[in-house]
C-alpha cells in the first residue's frame, strides 16, 4: 500500500496508527514520515507511548494494531514478521537489550548479520575487517567477541554493543530506543558518531526515540516530534528538543491547548 | 563370577529410594528380567589424541581383568551388576604422575549394534593435567559403563564423557575418588540414547579436593534421560559446584536427582548444587530434586536449587529483530542454554569440539527437539 501525494517517497512511513495492548489504547493516532537519509527524534514523558511505538515498527507480537499502518518503502510492514521486518532493512536498538546466557557475542554478530546481508557478507577477511574497525570506533575491545550476549553487560556496554549492531547491519531504518541513557558523556558522543555514520550521507533513515536533548545535540535531528498521551502533540526542527529541555513537558501541553482553542 | 552372585543375592531397589524414584531397574535392565545376568561382548575401545594422533608417552590404555574394588558409597545393584557383566571387558587408563598435555584425550567406546559393557578404571597419576573425553558411541541396542578409579593428589583434570549412541539403552555408573587438592571438572553431555540411567558418585575424602560436575542434556523425541549425581564431601576445605542444564522435547523427559553430603568432619566445605531444565514442548517433562545431607557445622556454604521454564519470549524477540527466523531463533536459544554449562567443562580446543557435537546432534534430531 501506498498513499499517494506530490511529497518525495518516504522511506518510512506512519499512517493514523492505534495501537493497544491488553485492551488499553496506548498510541492514539500518529502520523509520521521520514524520508532517506533523515533523522527524525521523538520525546516525551515515561509512559506516553514512545516505547510502543518502535515496538510496534518493530512487530512485537504483544502488541495490537487497531487502525493504521507502517509503510517501509511504501509497502506495508503489519503483516510481516519481525525476522522479516529485519530482513528489510527494519533496526531496532532496545532500551532493555536481552541477556542470552550461553551465546558468544561473535557468533551471534556473525548469523544475524549472515540472516540479514547474507552469509557471503558473514565470512572471511572483510567481514573481519568491518568488525574490527567497527568496534574500534565504539572503543569495544576484542575480548568482548567472547563475552555472552549481553550477559553481565554494563548499561554503557549494552548500549555500545546495540550500536555495534546496527552499524554492522547496515539498515535503511534504525530506531534508537533510549540508546543515550545509562551512557556518559563520552558514550554519548560515541553512539551519536556511529548514528551519524550510518545515516548522514546514505539512503538510511533513523528515529530516535529518547527523553534527553543531550544526544540531539550531536546528532543534530531534522525533525523533533513530541509525544504526550499517545499522540503527537507538536513537532518542528531541533530547536524544539532544546525548548523542552529548558521548559519542561508542561509547556508544550498549554502550547498545543491553546493552538487547539485558536 | 562374585559380583554376579552378589547382584543375584540382592533385593529389587525400592522406588523409594532417590536413586530409583524415576526409571525402576527393571526397566534399565538389559532384558527386563532383573533375575538374569546376561553374557556381554566387549565394545571396542581406543584412545587418541583429539586430533587423531596417537597419545603420547606417560598414558597407557589396557585391557585388564576387571575387578571391582570397594565402593561402599555406590549402589550396590548396579555395581555388582556391571562388575558381572564386565568382567571379560575391563580397560584400565593410567596416567603417569606429572603427566601433561594441551590437547585433549579423546577415548572412544564403539557399542557396536548389540549388547555390550565395559567397566573402565581410571589410574590418574598425581600432578598430572589432562582433558579426558570418553565418547560413548554405536547403535548397540544396551551398553553398560562402568568407570571406577582415582584421580590422584594435586592433579588438574577435565573428565568428560559423551552419551551419543544413535538408540538404546545406557546404564552408566561412576564412582570416582578425588585426590588431595585435585581439581576436577566432570562433565556429562547426553543426548541420543532411547533411554539413559546414570547414577555418577564423586567422592573427596582428602582434604582441598575441588570438583565442578556440569551436564548439558538434550533430549528429544520419546527420550528418557534420568542421572543422578552424588557427591560427597569426606574431608576439610572441599570444594564441589553441580550445574546440570537439561533441554527436553517433543515427549522425552528428563530426570535429574542430586545429593550432596557433607560428613561429619568436612569443616570448609563449600558445596552447592543447582538443576536448570528447559521445555520444548507441551509434552516434554522434566523432573530436578536436588537433597542435601550435612552433618558438619562450620561449613562456607551448602546450597541448591532448580529452575524450570520454557523458551524466553522476549529472547526469541530480540533474536528475530535481529533476522533470525523462529525456527534458526529456537535452535540458537536452545544451544546456548546448553552451552552456558558446556563452556565451563574445559579448554578452548575441548569446547570447539563440543559446540560441533552440540550443532551436529541438534541439527540431527531436528523437529523432535521442538513441539
Amino acid at each position: 500500500m501506498s498513499v499517494a501525494s506530490d511529497q518525495p517517497d518516504a522511506l518510512m512511513e506512519i499512517v493514523d496508527l492505534h495501537v493497544g495492548i491488553d485492551g488499553t489504547s496506548i498510541l492514539k493516532g500518529i502520523d509520521l514520515r521520514i524520508l532517506p537519509g533523515e533523522v527524525h527524534a521523538i520525546m516525551g514523558r515515561n509512559g506516553s507511548g514512545k516505547t510502543t511505538a518502535a515496538n510496534v515498527i518493530m512487530g512485537h507480537p504483544d502488541y495490537e494494531v487497531e487502525q493504521g499502518d507502517v509503510l517501509l518503502d511504501g509497502e506495508s510492514l503489519l503483516d510481516e514478521d519481525p525476522w522479516e521486518r529485519a530482513r528489510q532493512g527494519v533496526f531496532l536498538s532496545f532500551q532493555y537489550p536481552q541477556a542470552v546466557p550461553g551465546l558468544q557475542v561473535g557468533n551471534f554478530l556473525r548469523k544475524s548479520v549472515a540472516s540479514i546481508r547474507g552469509e557471503e557478507s558473514a565470512k572471511g577477511a572483510a567481514f573481519r575487517n568491518e568488525l574490527n574497525e567497527a568496534m574500534d570506533q565504539l572503543n569495544i575491545p576484542r575480548s568482548f567477541l567472547s563475552r555472552y550476549v549481553n550477559d553481565g553487560f554494563s548499561g554503557g556496554e549494552k548500549k555500545r554493543f546495540e550500536i555495534l549492531q546496527m552499524m554492522l547491519l547496515k539498515p535503511k531504518l534504525a530506531i534508537l530506543d533510549e540508546t543515550d541513557s545509562g551512557l556518559d558523556i563520552d558514550g554519548i558522543k560515541t553512539v551519536a558518531a556511529g548514528v551519524n555514520t550510518a545515516v548522514r550521507g546514505t539512503e538510511s533513515g533513523a528515529l530516535i526515540i529518547t527523553h534527553y536533548s543531550r544526544i540531539l545535540e550531536h546528532v543534530k535531528p531534522d525533525m523533533v516530534h513530541v509525544l504526550i498521551g499517545g499522540k503527537i502533540v507538536t513537532s518542528g526542527g531541533p530547536e524544539l528538543a532544546t525548548q523542552l529541555e529548558e521548559n519542561g513537558y508542561d509547556w508544550v501541553e498549554k502550547v498545543s491547548a491553546a493552538e487547539e482553542v485558536a | 563370577m562374585q559380583s554376579a552372585a552378589e547382584y543375584l543375592s540382592l533385593s529389587e531397589p525400592d522406588r523409594s529410594n532417590h536413586l530409583w524414584r524415576y526409571t525402576p531397574w527393571r526397566r534399565v535392565h538389559p532384558t527386563g528380567d532383573i533375575s538374569e545376568v546376561p553374557e556381554m561382548k566387549s565394545a571396542e575401545v581406543s584412545i587418541t589424541k583429539l586430533d587423531g594422533s596417537p597419545v603420547s608417552e606417560g598414558v597407557v590404555l589396557e585391557k585388564v581383568k576387571s575387578s571391582i574394588g570397594d565402593f561402599p558409597e555406590s549402589d550396590p545393584v548396579t555395581l555388582s551388576f556391571l562388575g558381572a557383566v564386565t568382567t571379560a571387558s575391563g580397560w584400565n587408563i593410567k596416567v603417569d604422575s606429572g603427566f601433561n598435555t594441551d590437547m585433549p584425550l579423546l577415548l572412544d567406546i564403539d557399542t557396536g549394534q548389540g549388547t555390550s559393557a565395559v567397566h573402565l578404571s581410571l589410574d590418574i597419576g598425581s600432578l598430572s593435567e589432562l582433558e579426558l573425553i570418553t565418547r560413548v558411541r554405536g547403535s548397540g541396542k544396551w551398553f553398560g559403563l562402568l568407570r571406577t578409579g582415582e584421580i590422584g593428589a594435586g592433579s588438574v583434570m577435565n573428565d568428560i564423557v559423551v552419551g551419543h549412541m544413535q538408540r538404546g539403552t545406557m546404564l552408566r555408573v561412576d564412582s570416582v575418588n578425588i585426590g588431595r587438592d585435585a581439581q576436577v571438572r566432570a562433565g556429562t553431555v547426553s543426548s541420543g540414547t532411547e533411554r539413559t540411567k546414570a547414577d555418577l558418585r564423586y567422592l573427596m575424602g582428602e582434604i582441598g579436593g575441588n570438583v565442578r560436575v556440569l551436564g548439558s542434556i538434550l533430549g528429544a523425541g520419546s527420550m528418557h534421560l534420568d542421572h543422578h549425581i552424588e557427591i560427597h564431601h569426606d574431608a576439610p576445605e572441599t570444594f564441589s559446584r553441580l550445574s546440570w542444564h537439561s533441554a527436553c522435547g517433543g515427549d522425552s523427559k528428563t530426570v535429574g536427582t542430586g545429593m550432596l553430603k557433607v560428613m561429619d568432619g568436612s569443616k570448609g566445605a563449600d558445596a552447592a548444587q543447582i538443576f536448570h531444565n528447559l521445555l520444548l514442548s507441551d509434552d516434554a517433562e522434566a523432573d530436578s530434586i536436588p537433597e542435601l545431607e550435612v552433618l558438619e557445622h562450620e561449613v562456607v556454604g551448602c546450597g541448591h536449587g532448580t529452575a524450570n521454564g520454557p523458551l524466553d519470549d522476549d529472547q526469541l524477540f530480540y533474536l528475530q529483530a535481529r533476522g533470525l527466523d523462529p525456527s534458526e531463533a529456537r535452535s540458537v536459544l536452545i544451544a546456548a542454554f546448553l552451552n552456558s554449562t558446556l563452556s565451563e567443562m574445559g579448554s578452548e580446543a575441548l569446547h570447539d569440539w563440543l559446540i560441533i557435537l552440540l550443532s551436529t546432534e541438534l541439527e540431527r534430531l531436528g523437529s523432535s527437539v521442538g513441539n
